[in-house]
């Protein structure tokens, strides 16, 4: 059976040590989340993903969703598990204290929510959107719908979910056929499909708050006529209490590789009641805000999938005896050695752990980042993190649930034929890890957005947000010989992602299918040279620290930098000489001999 | 042919003294007349108050402060004889028959015989104003209608009588042609002529349809502007500009004077909610305000908007609308097909001027390339009626009169298109007489002298080309490099061409020109690919693009033939840098010309720094010594000084005493091309120049005068730090006045000093910001 310990000493080493330098608790409301309360926090949801969620990972992968009547039912102990998630607090960790919530920084989420995914992927799908739903409410809503909505999300009495998909439009949201007819009364109704609705019905919460993106009459064509919708599944009493049912119905609830006890529904709108949030004809614009949201949460899932993969891996390498290591057995009076000796073991878990420990680092400071878009008192500062998270939101996406799936992969290679059976429950993990490459925008789709929107915006003013800490970290520490081991490197990387970026703008001037054809290894090109800069970080607080090391933390920590550096970060200068070759051998192929 | 040597215009209203002050700009001594005020002390009074409005207004009429001192102020009582020195005579007084009347009988005692008088009417027809007058006069006379402001507006109408001399009209259209440098367009004695004719129509189908169709002014003027090709002022904002008094006067004298199957009676009203505007002062700009208002409210500025159903002015917002989308979606047609109000004002508004177009254009012009000039250069349109109906087509414009109700015109009906190119020459239709006769297919004729490049590209393909730049065989062993980038920015792809066409020239053509037919000759580096580059950090390659402009610039300066620029509109930064390499410029007269990097942070690092040092030390003119002409670049650059005219240029250095000047716009490529063909008669590239500059003693003194400046509060803190970097490059760095150095090591400094300011965040926020708004910032 697999198992899941929440990696809490390096959660604080990334919170206190690895993001000093980020001065959170300078910030205004940060004086009340002194850093004992966050240890606290994470230690009690360590507790909820231990022994609430993990439990019933397994049991609700086995069981799966059924829908009868029209009503979904959620696997065995989901409802209990959720009621203990609420009654703990957890929905609105973050939220602002004037709509009960617990105004906690985005930091501490990113860290909580990691453990929700890692320990039980298709429960957190149910909690994450509604997280999503209440930022896009709260920066687009009307004050009478943030007053009437939002409590009761914040306390995680209703969920929230995001209606975008019908069958004919996936990625591409022009094609999108749901009308909304306005009333005399100001509100609108809905009629039409939507499909691969997480958590569009299900049997935790008590009422449903449909995002819903929809085409007014009169709408102009294509993505400029789309508007947004909430759509409750019950509708709500001026005083917050629940009215008649709406009609927005689930009609097939979908069989999946994997996240089986996540309820992935087919709603079907029959003239439901629907609320206008935002402007007409802005609704993409606004429900960016929610798939951005979303966006980083599907990244954290490639981390938390990721993690817990490789501690089974890491257990399983130690415990399981196969063969002899090439130097001579190393337990001679066991009848073999255990997979640990074998040097190509060791590189799948070191390969695993330096991505997990390097994606950590990448989004507590996307989550820094986060707070400081929403809480910094300097406009300016304010500016550049949103910059930062626009520009790494893509890469945290696709680059963290790349990793995350061969994260899951590699574990199921240490595992060998026991990984591919489903008694170590190690293939639940590569069949949940799946689907993150796919969903909220698949990670060609990343790639696309990062070289196609990201890359040229205001003339390359996100990238500034990334490129000149960076290079003005390098120039810091020109010549300090005992951290060359990991800027020389870094240099280098960062030296490949710069030219790589020059040349992608350069080209793509005169054709788009050259930015088209480098996207997917630019954002590769991009998350490396990110994580490198992270590992080159963490590496040099931890020599800082080494002389008080008493567990070997910091030994590892350098160990695994070194690791990063030598063994993973070069695979840039591959990315870099393919986005160099240019597009021709993508684009000159001919269609018919495919 | 006779000559025009001295010129009188009388009436000194707004029209009569702006027509003088650009015949001043021409070059033409001109008196200037109108009447004596009762009680006045001084007799010329309404003259010289006219001439001292010329120096304030915005923008300015004078194309050089200079240029005043052609312009005699006098008055019609005591200075009448004068007018016989005049050989042409500019009738500029109020609309009133009988005024104008007495005073042509006036002057026309007086004139010297075989001049030419001509009357700045827009409203009168010829045959009123020669009525009753003697045949001498009638032979001589015209109507040359300007447009406003006259420097500014390249469209000059002239009516010609029966009776007018053949030689006194050719004297007036060469006159106007090449001096004045107006686009002469022949237009009927009909009324309103052709701009006008067709201007009003749609201005007041475009008002009266707002109306009616409950739009609000800003979504009305933002549908009918860009979309079709139009100025952003639309119908509203034009109406605020020209003047709203101005339509209970023209709209009633358009519909008693045109005749009476006009469509244009059927919208002659004028509505309530104007004369109800009028009468309490809100006429526009000039006024209270109009359509639109600047509330200036505690120092804040805020643009208002009448409400046309309240009629209260409230904060005026950008519209978003569908219709946009749509176009953005699927072009014009996209708009007009659209199903919302704002698409059927458009359908309206823009069918409906279009069917007016056609239904009088064979009787007010000879063909439909003057109606679609005038309309151009009259009201400033981007495609003339007729182009845009080619655009829209001919069958859709039918289907949409058809769909309203509304007559066809026999035009539309014409079989095949109005506009083609036959044999690589542009045709387009023309009526052999007025009215009635079946238009048939014509070359569009060009005046001696006139070589466009928009004809030389629908008669041969480009020597080569890539998306930022072309270069074309213009004949005569001329190569002509033209510039097609965003707001022809220079380029990575644009340095590439400058080298390619030096390759190119120097082994099989004589010389080269570079020129282009956008509204400007070239807005400079291209500040987003410089941006992007201090983005990522990637300064090597940003110090390479500044060597790559150095370099390519120097190509030309060396080539082994001659380069002549041939600028017109904004020539800024980078644009600057390229045609001080150049051997010669031929400017048009409307050149903004100026090394603005300051504004942005930075200084001129393409060889502008140095090219400025070599005209300074090189003009005789001004005062010598080894610091005088560093202290004048210094003025001039460190402020991002803009020339007003071409003529402002040479004082400022920007332009030699050498460079010529071209005062029609249409003339500028063969006038450049006739310079680079003399040149390379006996050329020799220039000797590489040694310069001898102060070094720090001159930057000391240059940096006394910064802290001055800030003192003062005139500069602010980055403004004195780009100044610094600036005197330490014009002062030769770490140098002193025995120290010969070469022009590398001034191409030297200039980038060392580009690239320690681009570095600056104060710099990077004003790039940014110049990128963003248009506008340069002041941190």
């Amino acid at each position: 059976m697999a198992t899941y310990k929440a990696p809490l000493r390096d959660m604080r080493f990334i919170y206190h040590e690895f993001l000093a330098d980020q001065h959170l608790e300078d910030m205004p409301g940060m004086e009340d989340v002194p850093p004992e309360l966050v240890d606290a926090v994470l230690e009690e949801m360590a507790k909820v993903a231990e022994n609430i969620l993990f439990p019933l990972n397994r049991s609700g992968d086995e069981e799966g969703c059924r829908l009868e009547n029209g009503e979904v039912h959620t696997p065995r102990g989901f409802k209990d598990a959720y009621q203990r998630y609420r009654e703990g607090g957890w929905p609105g960790l973050t939220s602002r204290p004037e709509y009960g919530g617990q105004g906690l920084p985005e930091t501490v989420y990113v860290l909580t929510s990691e453990m929700m995914s890692a320990s039980n992927l298709s429960f957190a799908i149910y909690t994450k959107l509604t997280h999503g739903a209440y930022q896009l409410l709260l920066k687009t809503a009307s004050e009478e719908i943030k007053n009437l909505y939002l409590p009761n999300m914040v306390e995680g009495r209703w969920t929230g979910t995001m209606c975008l998909t019908e069958p004919q439009c996936g990625t591409d949201l022009g094609l999108l056929r749901t009308k909304a007819v306005p009333q005399p009364d100001g509100t609108y109704r809905l009629t039409g499909n939507k499909i691969f609705i997480s958590g569009g019905e299900q049997d935790l919460s008590e009422n449903i708050i449909q995002m819903v993106l929809a085409r007014a009459p009169d709408a102009p064509p294509g993505v400029k006529g789309i508007s947004l919708f909430l759509v409750p599944k019950f509708l709500v009493n001026p005083d917050g209490s629940l009215g008649p049912r709406n009609r927005i119905f689930c009609t097939a609830i979908e069989h999946k590789m994997g996240i089986k006890g996540s309820s992935t529904c087919s709603l079907s709108l029959e003239d439901a009641a629907g609320y206008l949030i935002g402007d007409l004809h802005k609704g993409l614009r606004a429900m960016f805000v929610m798939m951005n949201s979303a966006r980083l949460e599907v990244g954290l899932q490639g981390l938390g999938l990721g993690e817990v993969a490789y501690q089974n891996a890491a257990a399983y390498a130690k415990e399981r005896l196969q063969g002899r290591a090439l130097t001579g057995p190393k337990n001679p009076d066991k009848p073999a050695d255990p997979l640990i000796v074998h040097p190509d073991v060791r590189r799948m878990l070191l390969t695993m752990r330096a991505y997990t420990e390097g994606m950590r680092a990448m989004s507590a400071w996307v989550g820094a980042q986060l707070d400081k878009e929403n809480r910094h008192p300097d406009p300016g500062i304010r500016q550049q993190a949103e910059d930062f998270v626009a520009l790494l939101t893509p890469v945290v996406k696709a680059f963290f649930t790349d990793l995350g799936f061969e994260t899951a992969n590699l574990a199921m290679q240490v595992y060998g034929g026991h990984g591919y059976i489903r008694e170590h429950g190690i293939e639940q993990f590569v069949r949940d890890a799946r689907i993150a490459q796919i969903y909220e925008g698949a990670n060609g789709i990343q790639a696309l957005d990062l070289v196609g929107r990201k890359l040229p915006a205001h003339a390359g003013r996100y990238l500034r947000s990334f490129f000149h800490p960076v290079q003005r970290y390098l120039d810091e520490r020109a010549g300090q010989a005992q951290l060359a081991f990991v800027t020389e490197p870094l240099a280098k990387a960062f030296g490949r992602l710069q030219r790589a970026t020059a040349f992608i703008a350069e080209r793509s001037l005169a054709d788009p299918n050259e930015a088209g054809a480098a996207a997917y290894d630019y954002l590769h090109l991009f998350g490396l040279t990110t994580m490198a800069y992270c590992w080159a970080r963490m590496a040099e607080i931890a020599q800082e620290k080494i002389k008080d090391d008493t567990t070997g933390f910091y030994q590892a920590k350098l160990d695994t930098a070194r690791f990063f550096m030598e063994r993973i970060l070069p695979r840039t200068s591959g990315l870099f000489s393919a986005i160099l070759s240019g597009s021709g051998s993508i684009m000159d192929f001919k269609d018919e001999a495919f | 042919m006779m000559k025009i040597e001295k010129m009188a215009v009388i009436g000194a209203g707004v029209m009569g003294s702006a027509i003088a002050a650009q015949a001043a700009n021409a070059g033409v001594p001109v008196l200037l007349l109108d009447i004596v005020p009762e009680g006045a002390t001084d007799r010329n009074m309404v003259a010289k108050n006219a001439l001292k409005k010329l120096q304030e207004t915005d923008p300015p009429p004078l194309m050089h402060r200079k240029n005043l001192a052609r312009i005699t102020p006098g008055n019609i009582e005591d200075d009448l004889e004068k007018l016989a020195e005049a050989d042409w005579i500019i009738e500029a007084v109020i609309e009133k028959p009988d005024i104008k009347h007495r005073l042509y009988r006036n002057l026309d005692s007086v004139r010297k015989s075989g001049s030419v008088v001509s009357s700045n009417t827009s409203t009168l027809p010829l045959a009123e104003l020669t009525r009753d007058m003697p045949e001498n006069f009638r032979r001589d006379f015209l109507i040359t209608h300007f447009f406003n402001p006259p420097r500014y507006m390249r469209l000059l109408e002239i009516v010609y009588g029966p009776e007018t001399r053949p030689d006194a009209l050719a004297a007036l259209v060469d006159f106007g042609d090449r001096r004045l440098g107006k686009s002469i367009v022949h237009s009927n004695d009909t009324p309103g002529f052709i701009a006008n004719r067709i201007g009003i129509f749609w201005l007041q189908l475009g008002l009266l349809e707002a109306l009616r169709l409950g739009l609000t002014v800003e979504e009305a003027d933002t549908v009918i502007s860009r979309p079709f090709g139009i100025p952003k002022t639309g119908i509203f904002g034009l109406l605020d500009l020209v003047g709203l008094d101005l339509v209970p006067h023209i709209v009633p004298g358009m519909d008693r004077a045109l005749p009476p199957n006009d469509p244009f009676h059927a919208i002659s009203q004028v509505p309530d909610l104007v004369t109800r505007m009028i009468a309490e002062g809100y006429t526009g700009r000039k006024g209270k305000g109009g359509f639109y208002r600047l509330n200036r409210n505690r120092g804040e500025r805020i643009k208002e908007a009448l409400d046309l159903q309240t009629g209260a002015y409230r904060v005026s917002t950008k519209p978003e609308l569908a219709s946009i989308a749509a176009m953005k979606a699927g072009g014009l047609a996209g708009l007009l097909q659209f199903h919302d109000k704002t698409a059927e004002y458009a359908r309206s508004v823009m069918a409906q001027t279009l069917a007016y177009a056609a239904e009088v254009a064979p009787h007010v012009a000879d063909d439909l390339e003057s109606v679609d000039r005038a309309m151009r250069l009259g009201y400033n349109w981007q495609y003339g009626p007729f182009e845009l109906i080619d655009r829209i087509g001919d069958e859709n414009l039918v289907r949409m009169l058809e769909a309203m109700g509304k007559p066809v015109p026999d035009l539309l009906r014409h079989d095949g298109p109005l506009y083609q190119v036959v044999d690589g020459r542009l045709h387009g239709l023309a009526f052999t007489g007025t009215g009635g006769t079946k238009p048939t297919l014509r070359a569009v004729n060009r005046p001696p002298g006139v070589l466009l490049l928009a004809d030389v590209k629908r008669r041969s393909k480009p020597l080569t080309k890539n998306p930022s730049a072309s270069l074309w065989d213009v004949g005569d062993g001329v190569v002509c490099l033209e510039f097609q980038s965003k707001m022809n920015t220079f380029d990575p792809l644009v340095l590439k061409l400058v080298h390619k066409a030096v390759d190119i020239v120097r082994s099989d053509y004589r010389a080269l020109v570079i020129y282009n037919e956008a509204d400007n000759f070239s807005a400079g580096a291209n500040l987003g690919v410089l941006l992007f580059g201090v983005n990522i950090a990637l300064w090597p390659e940003v110090e390479n693009m500044v060597k790559q402009g150095q370099e390519a610039f120097k190509a030309l300066e060396y080539a082994p033939f001659p380069v002549v620029g041939a600028p017109s509109g904004m020539a800024l930064g980078g644009g600057c840098e390229i045609l001080l390499h150049c051997d010669a410029v031929q400017a048009h007269a409307e050149l903004y010309m100026g090394l603005v990097e300051a504004g942005v942070g930075v200084i001129p690092g393409w060889g502008g720094c140095k090219e400025m040092l070599l005209r300074a030390f090189a003009d005789k003119k001004s005062p010598q010594g080894p610091m005088a002409p560093v202290a004048r670049v210094f003025e001039t650059v460190s402020v991002a000084t803009v020339s007003k005219s071409a003529q402002e240029a040479k004082d400022l250095l920007f332009l030699r005493p050498t460079d010529g000047i071209t005062m029609n716009r249409d003339r500028l490529l063969f006038d450049a091309k006739e310079k680079a063909l003399a040149l390379s008669e006996s050329y020799a590239p220039p000797e590489p120049p040694v310069f001898y500059l102060p070094g720090p003693s001159g930057k000391a003194a240059l940096d006394m005068a910064i802290g001055q400046y800030r003192r003062l509060g005139k500069a602010t803190a980055h403004d004195a730090v780009v100044a610094g970097a600036l005197a330490d490059v014009l002062t030769g760095g770490d140098t002193d006045i025995s120290k010969p150095l070469s022009e590398d090591d001034l191409l030297a400094l200039e980038r060392r000093a580009f690239m320690d300011l681009v570095k600056r965040k104060e710099t990077i926020a004003r790039m940014e910001h110049m990128l963003e708004t248009g506008k340069p910032l002041r941190n």
